[in-house]
């Protein structure tokens, strides 16, 4: 009997947590302590919470010493050519916790895309329908992306890890956790982690650096208002750019092509009850999974590194590039053009729908109230989840 | 640091760093000239003849009617059409003039007759 009593204190968490104190048990700690923090955030400051609460319990999850919900050695034994559980997810249903078993729809690709479904569902493509122009903005906003790819290989990351860094630049959830699974999956915490932490900043990051780059007279020019967009068009929109960027760039057709079935499903009028599905019961599903798996990656032994601090800082300089990006754009094009555009709306060309675009909303109107830059800014906004998602094709067909 | 940043593949970095952007660029400016000719053919433009110029000459009608042209901006668009919703949201429907109150008749309804009431006291 007291060696079942015994055995009961030794399966403790707390117990196996100090008897390796000194090895894993103080990271596990650590990333307790980190996973209440962004609970903190995500529950009190409510920054991104849908997709922090998950992420935080999930990194909560995977920390608890004796759990054994989550089993990083069972992935690196996946990615490993000399194991013979190599690209077997017999042997991680067979081993696996419940972590892991959710863990292989990221893996897999499946759930960034099952996002993407939704996020098509609930976006409206009218004003960049109306406005084509603010593709190029969308377009410019992706230097950040590019840079950030330069500066990772500078910093003694590989070239495919550097490309997982540069899209958080792309600021697009699902679009980092995509390419990140594919080309650098031992970073998938920290990479997911630093592009929803940035998405959530967004007011704060992007309102300096708009008004470090643009003048009074500049933020308070009024826009001609948009043509409306006939409903013919919608509908054809997203067969359209699904066949063209799949086309030219196969890597990029699953975002790209999930993206554009949700927005299909909502434009055409008739699977209403998919569309409503796609936006609603779906999307909350996967976001479960999504978070509480990537969070699960975030372990003491993969986060609490110096690398990970690295991406941090680089991810904010991406996010800053792009916005940069997207504002110098719109001031060269104002150069060219006879019909002036407001450069806040070129901040918005990195994706983070609609926060960035209410940004530059809010900034716009701080010079001129009666500016209404809203409906502007979503065109870029939209081209920017457009250009991120073409970005991450191309890395991967790149770098792949 | 330095044996680090010799270590790198520099030539094929910067060839994925300029080419990549320069697809990004490239396929979304390929998109907007489709999406201009596609808004060409669902939204083709209506060109309206300009109207010949004509000399003003002072004192002229010609003169007068461009004086009288009035330019409205987008606010002024708004406001005047906010105006018309709250003037013809506050209109009552027109109504006859003819008074309508009727006489009431009052049918019978054992709830309110007389002949059934409590105070109805038989009298002999």
């Amino acid at each position: 009997m007291w060696s079942d009593i015994l055995e009961f204190f030794r399966g403790m968490g707390f117990m196996q947590m100090g008897a390796d104190f000194i090895g894993a048990g103080w990271q596990q700690l650590a990333m307790l302590f980190i996973s209440f923090f962004l609970l903190y955030l995500a529950i009190k400051k409510q920054y991104e919470p849908l997709l922090l609460l998950p992420i935080a319990f999930g990194m909560l999850l995977t920390n608890l010493p004796g759990a054994n919900m989550f089993h990083s050695e069972l992935w690196s034994a996946f990615l490993d050519p000399s194991s013979p559980a190599y690209h077997s997810y017999g042997a991680i249903l067979k081993e696996g916790g419940l972590l892991d078993v959710l863990y292989i729809g990221v893996k897999a690709g499946v759930y960034p895309c099952l996002i993407f479904i939704g996020v098509g569902a609930m976006t409206d493509f009218g004003p960049l329908i109306a406005n084509p122009k603010s593709l190029l903005l969308g377009a410019a906003a992706q230097i950040g992306i590019f840079i950030t790819f330069l500066c990772a290989n500078a910093m003694g990351f590989t070239e495919a890890q550097a490309g997982a860094i540069g899209i958080i630049g792309g600021a697009d959830g699902p679009t980092s956790i995509f390419l990140t699974s594919k080309l650098a999956p031992e970073l998938l915490g920290p990479i997911a982690i630093a592009a929803y932490s940035y998405m959530a900043l967004v007011p704060v990051i992007q309102p300096p650096i708009m008004r470090l780059l643009t003048t009074k007279e500049e933020r308070a020019i009024k826009m001609k208002q948009l043509r409306a967009v006939s409903k013919t068009e919608k509908i054809i929109f997203p067969i359209m750019v699904t066949t063209i960027v799949a086309l030219i760039l196969p890597d990029a057709a699953p975002l790209i092509g999930c993206l554009m079935l949700g927005n299909l499903m909502k434009e055409c009028g008739v699977v209403d009850r998919l569309s409503k599905t796609a936006q609603n019961e779906l999307m909350n599903i996967v976001v479960i999974f999504l978070g509480l798996s990537v969070g699960a990656t975030a372990t003491g032994a993969s986060f609490l590194n110096l690398k990970t601090l690295m991406i941090l800082g680089m991810g904010i300089v991406a996010f800053g590039m792009g916005s940069g990006g997207g504002v110098l754009l719109a001031k060269l094009m104002n150069v060219f053009s006879k019909e002036k555009i407001n450069p806040l709306i070129g901040s918005a060309g990195v994706s983070a729908v609609p926060m960035a675009a209410r940004v530059s909303q809010q900034v716009g109107q701080e010079e001129n109230p009666s500016n209404f830059l809203l409906m502007h800014a979503m065109g870029p906004n939209v081209a920017g989840v457009i250009g991120s998602a073409v970005a991450a094709g191309i890395l991967l067909t790149m770098l792949g | 640091m330095t044996m680090v940043l010799l270590a790198i593949n520099w030539p094929h970095v910067l060839f994925v760093t300029i080419l990549g952007f320069a697809l990004v660029l490239v396929l979304l400016v390929v998109l907007i000239y489709v999406l201009k000719l596609f808004g060409l053919i669902m939204h083709p433009h209506v060109t309206v003849d300009k109207p010949q110029e004509v000399h003003p000459v002072v004192g002229t009608p010609h003169e007068e009617e461009h004086d009288n042209r009035i330019t409205l901006t987008g606010d002024a668009t708004a406001a005047i059409a906010m105006a018309l919703h709250l003037y013809y949201n506050g209109i009552h429907d027109e109504e006859p003039t003819h008074v309508t109150i009727k006489k009431v008749e009052r049918k019978y309804s054992p709830w309110n007759s007389k002949i059934y009431g409590m105070n109805n006291l038989h009298r002999n």
